[in-house]
């Protein structure tokens, strides 16, 4: 695993936004950054990303229906009571998942470690299935690498083989908050996927969701049968719509049973079953009362783009990120340091679609926490 | 021997997001009217020289809509001052909550037809897959029909449009024939969250992570 420099593609933020990526680039700070690539070895991607991604994915599986069986759990991943009965049909009714990312501190040597899963609303999802494969072809097309080059990213095909094999109601709907440009974005690209799938796909926006007598409906007032929410669950089961949840005939992707999952309650849960698991780091249940010691990190159960999340280093120096996450309970997580290449921190975030890998994207931070300032860069396989 | 695309798509093509905006747009403009037909029953369908099973379909179509998209009423009342007396019926509940309370709705008394395809002046089918891959819908969808009290010649679309005031054929601008469903939705109930979180971070830009 490297990183290096290569002149970017003259042009390509024209082509960018011709090809709906309008937000390469946010607050004028750069997002997509093409000045340089990863290069990892076919081992390092098979055997340090690819089968550790797929194993974590499927011990993470294993502990749904364990934790459904315990109120103790569901109480520790707050949960809230009014829908247990609700996540656990949803579980027992079979709905199908989508796709989800791992999130991993890996330098290229050794275990890759799990900092997290986003089971729920993953993002950069466009950034790495469709742009970056598009860099590589455009990359060597231009002879600036070598045609034996290859990438980690078999995230298009596999969703759509997905969007075209799962059970879904048409017309089916994808919805994101309004003001949103990166959701809208992140959802056109899916949408593109289900039209190519085949699928009746139609857009909705959040805040346009309409409640008949407890029944989802779209503007028309049609009931919605089909949902794909690019929206967190815990944010849902707190608003005003939120028992219409319950008794809308409405199947979501992601099903309420990721709540589970993309809950930072997943890693000491984890933990506690696959002790000393190569790829996995000490996780206890936090308080966030104590102060923390060094070498740890604290999280909120839920926090998106490393809001809150408040880091100690080895030698004590502490970096905490303010965040509008502050409402829950903390998981306490054992320090990896990301790796670092020039000025930068770099994690690697690894698709799951369906069950199998699908994939990586890399994204570097001038920080130890990757924020939502932090830039997306393009990868290769060569070897 | 390397396999060059082992480990990538095969393709990463958008088929749809940079043309469909080009799409909807040569779609705009004047609407062309297309023909349908107007029947008070089946019966009468089959007597202007149509096959009696599509008459049966399209009665069976505007049957099933007719709840849904039915103007709806708190008492029965309210109802018979715009249908007459003794032409509304109770509507059957929505959704799978509890209603507060039964509501009312005009009876239906007749249909609206645009599917039969053995008549000339039909949009072709090629348009009609056209319209049907833009917006998922053919361009005037089988449908009840209503009668106001004081306009008893006239049949009327579910949201008070008229289409024809005798049985037969008609010419119908599609977009002013879509079945809308009748009740008031509550709106806005998701997203607060969002907005609360974006105050108190105005750079978030994602609800994903």
């Amino acid at each position: 695993m490297k990183k290096v420099p290569i002149a970017p593609r003259p042009g390509w933020q024209a082509f960018a936004e011709s090809v709906g990526f309008a937000f390469h680039t946010i607050d004028n700070e750069p997002y997509w950054d093409e000045s340089a690539y990863y290069e990892f070895s076919l081992a390092q991607i098979e055997d340090d990303l690819e089968t550790p991604t797929e194993q974590l994915h499927q011990m993470a599986l294993d502990l749904v229906p364990e934790i459904l069986q315990s109120e103790e759990k569901l109480q520790q991943l707050g949960i809230p009571e009014a829908f247990w009965d609700a996540v656990r049909y949803s579980w027992q009714n079979g709905e199908p998942h989508l796709y989800g990312r791992m999130d991993f501190a890996y330098d290229g040597k050794g275990p890759a470690k799990l900092l997290e899963l986003n089971y729920d609303t993953p993002t950069s999802l466009y950034e790495t299935g469709f742009f970056q494969w598009v860099w590589l072809e455009d990359q060597q097309m231009r002879g600036a690498l070598p045609s034996g080059a290859d990438q980690f990213n078999s995230l298009q095909d596999k969703l759509e083989q997905a969007f075209a094999q799962l059970p879904l109601p048409q017309p089916f709907y994808f919805s994101s908050v309004a003001d949103s440009q990166e959701d809208k974005g992140t959802v056109d690209y899916l949408m593109d996927i289900a039209l190519q799938a085949g699928i009746d796909s139609r857009y909705i926006a959040l805040e346009q969701l309409g409640d008949i007598e407890g029944q989802l409906v779209d503007l028309d007032g049609f009931p919605i049968e089909g949902l794909f929410k690019l929206y967190p669950w815990e944010f849902m089961l707190q608003e005003e719509f939120s028992s219409t949840l319950i008794s809308s005939n409405t199947r979501f992707v992601e099903p309420l049973w990721k709540i589970l999952l993309s809950n930072k309650g997943i890693l000491p849960l984890l933990w506690q079953k696959h002790q000393g698991h190569p790829n996995l780091l000490p996780a206890f249940f936090d308080d966030g009362k104590q102060p923390l010691s060094a070498g740890w990190v604290r999280k909120p159960l839920f926090s998106r783009e490393g809001a809150n999340v408040e880091l100690l280093t080895h030698s004590g120096e502490r970096i905490f990120q303010p965040g509008p996450y502050d409402d829950g309970a903390y998981i306490r997580q054992a320090f990896a340091p990301l790796p670092r290449f020039g000025d930068s921190y770099t994690l690697i975030g690894s698709w799951v679609v369906g069950d199998l890998a699908a994939g990586i994207g890399v994204r570097e931070d001038n920080s130890l926490i990757t924020k939502d300032s932090s830039r997306f860069l393009p990868h290769i396989i060569l070897g | 021997m390397q396999h060059p695309h082992f480990k990538r798509s095969r393709k990463a093509a958008m088929l749809f997001m940079v043309p469909a905006a080009t799409l909807l747009l040569s779609g705009c403009g004047s609407e062309k009217t297309v023909e349908a037909q107007v029947f008070n029953t089946p019966d009468e369908c089959a007597a202007f020289y149509n096959p009696p099973a599509e008459c049966q379909a399209a009665f069976a179509d505007a049957q099933a809509l007719h709840p849904q998209v039915a103007p709806r009423y708190a008492n029965k009342q309210e109802c018979e001052v715009d249908f007459g007396v003794g032409r509304c019926e109770t509507a059957p509940e929505q959704g799978q909550q509890q209603a507060q309370g039964s509501f009312f709705m005009p009876m239906m008394m007749g249909f609206l037809a645009g599917q039969m395809l053995n008549r000339g002046g039909m949009a072709a089918p090629q348009q009609q897959n056209t319209a049907a891959a833009a917006g998922g819908r053919n361009p005037v969808p089988n449908q009840p029909l209503y009668k106001s009290r004081d306009d008893q010649s006239t049949f009327r679309t579910a949201t008070n449009t008229p289409v024809a005031s005798k049985p037969g054929v008609t010419q119908i601008r599609p977009s002013a024939v879509q079945p809308k469903p009748a009740s008031l939705a509550r709106r806005g109930g998701f997203g607060a969250q969002a907005q609360q979180r974006a105050a108190a971070a105005p750079r978030q830009t994602t609800m994903g992570g």
